[in-house]
């Protein structure tokens, strides 16, 4: 990468300035001009979209972020060459700032996670926490359960990330993978599957090295030939409130001739489309989440099940909550199995509060109600504590009993945090526009949507936005549509379910154990899925949907991906150089992306206001406007602003020579209203505080010295910049109004003085509040703002001209008047309703088309 | 709008290609289309095209290598690079090297029709 930019710096320094090329003509100059603003256009819009998405929640990925920054990179360069070309090279250290920029972005952007170092093979009995970066925090809590708390895992080993890192490097599978996954659209759910399948069957039958094979049926020795389950433990997986529930694949009974090609499907179960999707959702990259396998020996279970240290919807709840079944713990947690709940007390002797039995399977010699005894509700539930105190905050512990009566901890892991959950209630019968009531919260909450019934993987790639999934089984693998999905029903399965688990998170409601669900609902009927209460209604019942709305949980927060965003924004969007007078308004003190475009424009608008100037050139000199005007006007003609039969030796130019589409529009708007306000202020006093501002320029600093307290339109037929300084205020107005929509925008920048702090913020508010109305995107910084809207078609932008217009004389007037909330409230109502009647005026005049645009706002 | 503009489209994946110059087609403007370099330069060679579009990984050669070559031979022909797979240094190289622009796919099919109006326009701007 060195060597690449080195290259730039060459092609910066290599070009000759301007000094020694020919003069060129002054529209290569206006070209060079255009070009560095819709550079700028594109910018200044990548940069709202990355802040936009840096903000809102919604699940970005890397792709996305990369995209943008290439994308911003690319455009800021050609402000940097245009501004270059059209300054005769004058500001030598910008190729260096961009640079320097560029090059901090882009390391950014290529950091990859360490390389993990280590064996390829640990034996659970050297394993605790702290190996977490080399087995996974799965495995590393198992050997920390085992070699610290003391309590009994069962035996085992776990191939560690060193060894698939080693693996996937080795057959360049990771660089096959990366390519395939960069252009994957991970909302095309058949490219998706298609993608996930052909990842996996690559890493499934890819050869293993010898060193790691070896080692592994070295270690599987050590179990005495006993069947082994083997699990996923990823490293990321099961950071706070991230669970990775289910998605990655767990094979039991696994016998030593099985061994290694079960590794590696477990280690290409890291592509799975719901976990691809996840990681998604979730914030991580694909390099943040490495696959380790832990080979534990088969613990032959008569009861299996899932114990939480506290109550999921009530963390301070003074019981804790067991789900078992017979058999092996997976049928818990895939949700096929119907299961026993328990609530059992955290006191000693930790009683069992309540119990909701599956299926009577105990005697009444013994007393035991479901698949435990109540002396085992309390040994699980002492263990519970013990695990919650050595971890220090609430457990989600999966365990088995063996036929000896040992409780066997299979995993340990903080307690989902969003699970707020009741437990099973007793709905009774479905009320009046109910079509069923019963099963338990899997989710809480209310959505409605059409439903869709899926049955297999057909069903599933047909499944649309927004509808309600229902479903015989709550398997993992159905979580690949939770993202588009509105609910969840599901005729089995309870709230330990993986499934469930990730519905809480990604927040959709969801019922499981509803009987029958399957065959009662049809698809494309529409329902309202109350989850909280347990209640499915007919068609949409607002009200209810009214009264759960709640925020959709923002699942980028803290993760990888929002992580790297962060850092990038810190090099793309601050903006340190925002006044043009200040004397650190300089390239080399560029430090971002936006300080660069920022710079550029700036730079690139003195150069064309100064070219008349500079060359001595009469016709790009600045004309003054005649016409009915308290103010005094001047305009400097960049291209085709004037009428062709207007001669430019002249020095006043009348409004009807122009023929700027986007001055124009300022112009009517300034001049379309009366004053209508309360009295003026005398015209000597508003003449003197015009005086106070022109004598003092550094009263407000942010205006520019060669135009200082004039208000100047710079034009051609598509293109308009007015700087205005009125009063106090210092406004300007830049607008593009052509044929493409990607060179089309208007932005304004005010920043008012004289007047104390708190006018000059209610001010600055007022025409904030009026412009967001009108689909500005507004940004305020104490009393200054600056509005931006970019890419509509003309007749759009040109009524949001007029606004600006109407604006910049009314605004200024206002100022001398409004002192408190209540007077800017009624100057608002005021203005609104004289902008929708300047609106409709220029509407029946004849700018087609406004109507439509206008309703879109 | 703008008169029909002959534009090149040279990009290894098929459907793209097909759909682009379909759609190019039905707005007005003539495409031929090429899925390697060695299918594109003899379209080049006969000075068809007003406008190239340019993906940056061909089958056939470095995408970048053969913008090079372009520039060199017809150095006002306006190339847009369009690529799925973004890179700040591809896009700064290409820059570099005289491309119109660096754009990256998915692209809206309006922008990618307006980025090449706006290249041929400028193209025009200069020769006048």
């Amino acid at each position: 990468m060195t060597a690449f930019l080195a290259k730039i710096a060459e092609f910066f320094g290599s070009r000759p300035g301007k000094t020694a090329a020919p003069p060129r003509a002054f529209r290569d100059y206006y070209r060079n001009f255009r070009t560095l603003l819709t550079a700028n256009n594109n910018a200044l819009e990548l940069m709202a979209e990355l802040e936009e998405a840096a903000v809102s929640g919604r699940p970005f990925g890397v792709a996305f972020i990369r995209g943008h920054c290439t994308a911003l990179i690319v455009n800021v360069y050609k402000m940097v060459s245009n501004l270059r070309e059209l300054s005769a090279g004058k500001y030598q250290n910008l190729q260096p700032a961009f640079l320097a920029v560029t090059r901090k972005i882009e390391e950014l952007l290529a950091k990859q996670p360490a390389v993990p170092q280590g064996e390829y093979i640990l034996p659970l009995s050297r394993v605790d926490r702290h190996a977490a970066d080399l087995v996974g925090e799965k495995m590393a809590n198992l050997g920390e359960i085992r070699n610290r708390v003391g309590l009994p895992v069962p035996e085992g080993f776990v191939i560690t990330a060193a060894a698939t890192h080693r693996f996937m490097a080795g057959s360049a599978l990771r660089d096959e993978i990366n390519r395939r996954l960069k252009t994957l659209d991970a909302d095309n759910l058949e490219e998706l599957y298609q993608a996930s399948a052909a990842i996996q069957q690559k890493i499934s039958s890819a050869p293993l090295p010898e060193e790691i094979a070896c080692r592994i049926r070295e270690h599987y020795q050590t179990l005495n030939g006993a069947l082994v389950a083997m699990r996923s433990s990823a490293i990321g997986e099961d950071r706070d409130n991230v669970t990775f529930a289910g998605q990655y694949r767990t094979q039991l009974n696994v016998s030593e001739e099985f061994l290694e090609q079960t590794y590696k499907e477990i280690v290409a179960s890291k592509y799975k489309s719901q976990a691809i999707v996840y990681r998604l959702q979730r914030g991580f990259r694909h390099q943040d989440v490495v696959m380790c396998v832990g080979c534990l020996a088969m613990v032959d279970a008569v009861v299996s099940g899932v114990s939480y240290s506290r109550s999921p919807s009530d963390p301070r709840s003074n019981w804790l909550e067991i789900n078992a079944a017979a058999g092996l713990a997976n049928t818990v947690v895939d949700g096929t199995a119907a299961t026993d709940h328990y609530r059992v007390s955290r006191q000693d002797p930790h009683p069992i509060l309540d119990a909701t039995i599956a299926r009577q399977k105990g005697t009444e010699a013994t007393g035991q109600r479901g698949s435990l005894s109540a002396a085992q509700c309390a040994d699980l539930a002492r263990i519970a504590l013990r695990l919650e105190s050595h971890f220090g905050s609430p457990q989600d512990i999966e365990w088995s009993i063996d036929r000896a009566g040992r409780i066997v901890i299979l995993q340990s892991r903080p307690l989902a945090r969003e699970t707020a959950l009741s437990g099973p209630e007793a709905p009774g019968q479905p009320g009046e526009g109910e079509l069923c009531a019963g099963g338990v919260t899997a989710s809480r909450g209310a959505a409605a949507g059409q439903v869709r019934i899926v049955r297999s993987s057909l069903d599933l790639l047909r499944f649309p936005q927004g509808a309600v999934l229902v479903v015989a089984h709550p398997l993992p693998e159905w979580a690949t549509l939770l993202p588009r999905a509105a609910a969840v029903l599901s005729e089995t399965g309870q709230i330990a379910a993986h499934l469930a688990t990730v519905a809480r998170e990604f927040g959709i409601p969801a019922i499981f154990g509803l009987e029958g669900i399957t065959r009662n609902l049809a698809d494309g009927q529409e329902i309202t899925v109350d989850a909280t209460a347990c209640r499915i209604h007919a068609g949409k019942n607002e009200e209810l949907l009214r009264q759960a709305a709640t925020d959709r949980p923002n699942l980028m927060l803290g993760s990888p991906v929002a992580k790297l965003l962060r850092q990038l924004m810190e090099l793309i969007t601050p903006l340190n150089l925002t006044n043009p007078a200040s004397p650190y308004f300089q390239a080399s003190a560029c430090r971002t992306l936006h300080d660069l475009t920022r710079f550029c424009h700036e730079k690139a608008v003195v150069e064309m206001f100064s070219f008349g100037e500079k060359h001595g050139r009469k016709d790009k000199a600045a004309k003054q406007l005649v016409g009915e005007t308290p103010y005094t006007w001047w305009v400097i003609n960049l291209d085709d602003g004037f009428r062709e039969t207007f001669s430019a030796k002249e020095r006043f130019i009348p409004i009807d020579q122009i023929v700027s589409l986007p001055m124009l529009a300022i112009w009517e708007g300034m001049n379309a209203m009366p004053w209508a306000g309360p009295p003026p202020v005398s015209l000597r006093g508003f003449g003197s505080i015009l005086f106070h501002s022109t004598m003092n320029p550094s009263i407000d600093p942010a205006v520019r010295s060669s135009m200082n307290a004039r208000n100047y339109f710079l034009i051609s037929k598509n293109f308009c910049n007015l700087s205005v300084r009125l009063g106090y205020h210092f406004a300007l107005v830049e607008a593009n109004l052509g044929e493409y929509l990607l060179e089309n925008y208007v932005s304004f920048q005010f920043k008012g003085g004289a007047a104390d702090e708190t006018r000059r913020l209610l001010r600055v508010e007022l025409i904030t509040g009026i412009l967001r109305e009108f689909g500005f995107r507004v940004e305020q910084r104490m009393d200054a703002m600056s509005a931006r809207i970019e890419k509509r078609p003309v007749p759009y932008l040109s009524a949001r001209l007029k606004i600006l217009g109407y604006l910049l004389i009314h605004t200024r007037q206002i100022d001398m008047v409004m002192g408190e909330e209540e007077m800017a409230a009624r100057y608002r109502e005021k203005i609104m309703g004289d902008l929708q009647t300047l609106l409709q005026k220029s509407e029946k005049e004849g700018d087609g088309g406004e109507r439509h645009q206008d309703t879109a706002c | 709008m703008e008169s029909a503009i002959r534009i090149l489209l040279v990009d290894d994946e098929l459907d793209f290609v097909e759909t682009t110059a379909k759609r190019l087609s039905r707005r007005g403007h003539a495409c031929k289309t090429a899925l390697t370099c060695a299918e594109g330069l003899p379209v080049l060679e006969s000075g068809w095209p007003q406008v190239v579009v340019l993906d940056v990984m061909l089958p056939d050669r470095d995408g970048l290598e053969f913008l090079k070559e372009i520039k060199e031979k017809w150095p006002s022909l306006p190339v847009i690079l369009l690529t799925g797979h973004a890179s700040v240094q591809a896009g700064l190289h290409s820059l570099q090297c005289g491309a119109a622009d660096y754009c990256l796919k998915p692209i809206d099919l309006e922008t990618l029709v307006e980025k090449i109006a706006i290249a041929h326009r400028e193209n025009l701007a200069r020769q006048a």
